[in-house]
């Protein structure tokens, strides 16, 4: 099979086999049912002053923050540099095979691992990210503060930088027909951790928090966690408490928008709608491909812009702060929706990939003694309680984003607006919600 | 929270009930095998990118018409490549999990059918 036959036309089949089965229309309609009665019961009976806000709010528990322990860090901070030389070595040294754990630890462990980890535990990538030890690294060595670099970050670029990053992986996976050759990967990454250091560099390590596309994914997906911390001790919190503490800045809608777009246009293009209108056409696949992401993903930042916008506001009050101010309350939605679309994907995936990562070099080692594992397809064997999971997830998450939009929206509009002022934002969110459910059911 | 877990509980109640009334369709695994004509000629493949269901486990049988040889790429969980002739072939295949696979000819880069196996 020659490299270009390999990489494949269309879709990327690299790595995972088979693909989830669509969920049932009965589940769709529940799902999508349950979203609309949540969402009004929600605004007619929820509460009507404002219950979170940017403090880290929760019950304080006597066990000390992980991170504030020297020892923890410094572990989490060589694991990161150790999994990163791993895979470096895999990217560099290994062979343009499809076995090579490089493409599952960059597409499985890396896209999807990471931020579901990040809901379970809180921001993980900031503990481990080789970049941030790098930047620690050349800051002791050079007598500075690593919290400081040449430039103040500048406030207008905000997330700007992590949206477009994150753009940049979803194109990789999701159009760029070479996306499982090494090089593209190697190169991907090269680029990644050149940046990330310039911009280590010249903002110092503030610059992660805004610019880093994975630190600023699986700090929002860490939002969701119960986990926060005061005094430097752990705090228990409802992720409601949570997501309210998602600092606003520029460019945040571009972030959600890019999750959430490309995960449905991932969802959207494996439709056989999509790949028989493709196939019919003379247009090269390549560019429909790239029209629908950038489409899907400007899709979804519109209808949002529009729904926080078309609200009442007091005189004087700028209209294009809200987009930004709300977009915490979609990040529920976007970690439901990727849930569903990636469990199977992960779960399996993730396996093989542990199983191959034990020979990097293929050349028939077995480093980590997971070689002779093999993979677990329990969740595909159980198609019905994949689907129930699925719908749950895109609910649950629907839920949480209508109640976190509700709460700052009677924190930040007039009385008279408060809940007629809800109205457009719902229905965005009704229609994000249904929309993902009818991809999971039509796919 | 006090407000939100009876809402949740109650669209989990809503979302078991609904379900439970969809209830699943016995599989149509084991009423022979499932028989599928496949045309190849020049850059075109016929079906081009269609809908089948099958059952996890029936037996699949790929009839193809071909003007020149080449391979074709089932992409199950393990991925499976048949090959075959210029003329008729015939080639059948089985599988064994749940799900949705793609079968492709990454030489046309198309993909021919879409199975629905439950």
């Amino acid at each position: 099979m020659s490299p270009l036959a390999q990489a494949g036309g269309l879709s990327l089949h690299g790595i995972g086999g088979a693909k989830d089965l669509p969920i049932s229309p009965e589940l769709a309609i529940a799902g999508a049912v349950a979203a609309l009665t949540v969402s009004f019961t929600v605004l007619a009976l929820a509460w009507r002053k404002p219950r979170y806000d940017e403090v880290e709010r929760g019950r304080l528990t006597g066990i000390r923050a992980p991170l504030e322990v020297p020892a923890v860090v410094a572990v989490l901070r060589v694991f990161g540099v150790v999994v990163f030389l791993y895979a470096a070595v895999a990217g560099v040294l290994g062979k343009d095979l499809l076995t090579n754990p490089i493409f599952g630890m960059f597409y499985v462990w890396w896209w999807v691992g990471l931020p579901l980890l990040s809901v379970l535990l809180g921001p993980v990538w900031r503990a481990i990210s080789p970049a941030r030890t790098i930047n620690l690294v050349f800051a002791k060595v050079s007598g500075g503060d690593q919290d400081r670099g040449l430039f103040d970050y500048p406030a207008r670029l905000g997330y700007w930088p992590a949206a477009l990053g994150l753009f940049a992986f979803v194109w990789m996976e999701l159009v760029y027909p070479y996306s499982t050759e090494l090089g593209s990967v190697r190169l991907w990454c090269s680029v990644y951790v050149a940046l990330m250091l310039i911009g280590g560099a010249l903002f110092g390590s503030s610059f992660y928090e805004r610019g880093d596309p994975f630190e600023v994914y699986s700090t929002l997906a860490g939002k969701l966690s119960i986990w926060g911390s005061r005094d430097g001790r752990v705090v228990v919190r409802s992720p409601l408490a949570g997501l309210a503490t998602v600092e606003a800045a520029p460019g945040l809608v571009g972030v959600v928008a890019v999750l959430f777009g490309s995960t449905a246009f991932d969802s959207f293009r494996d439709s056989i709608r999509w790949v028989s209108f493709v196939q019919g056409t003379d247009r090269s696949p390549y560019l429909m491909n790239n029209l629908g992401l950038l489409g899907f993903c400007l899709g979804v930042g519109v209808i949002f812009a529009i729904g926080t916008m078309a609200s009442g506001v007091e005189p004087g009050f700028r209209r294009t702060t809200l987009p930004n101010l709300f977009a915490h309350s979609v990040v529920p939605i976007v970690i439901g929706y990727i849930v569903a679309h990636y469990l199977t994907f992960w779960f399996e995936t993730g396996q093989q990939t542990l199983i191959q990562a034990s020979d990097p070099l293929s050349d028939g080692s077995n480093y980590l003694g997971t070689g002779n594992w093999s993979v677990n397809y329990w969740l595909s064997l159980h198609p019905t309680l994949l689907a129930d999971l699925k719908v749950v997830s895109v609910v649950t998450g629907h839920v949480l984003g209508v109640i976190s939009a509700h709460d700052r929206a009677v924190k930040l509009l007039p009385k008279r607006h408060q809940l007629t002022g809800q109205l457009p934002l719902l229905f965005a969110m009704v229609a994000f919600t249904v929309g993902g459910l009818y991809l999971l059911f039509a796919a | 929270m006090r407000r939100t877990a009876p809402l949740l509980a109650a669209v989990i109640l809503v979302l078991a009930t609904l379900s439970a009334c969809g209830g699943g369709s016995p599989g149509s695994s084991n009423s022979g095998p499932k028989k599928i004509d496949i045309t190849f000629s020049g850059s075109s493949v016929t079906p081009n990118g269609e809908k089948v269901e099958v059952g996890v486990g029936q037996k699949i049988e790929l009839h193809v018409k071909a003007d020149a040889p080449g391979e074709i790429h089932v992409h199950s969980t393990p991925e499976q490549e048949l090959q075959y002739d210029q003329g008729t072939t015939d080639l059948t295949l089985t599988i064994d999990k749940p799900g949705l696979v793609d079968v492709e000819s990454h030489a046309l880069e198309k993909t021919i059918l879409q199975l629905e196996v439950r």
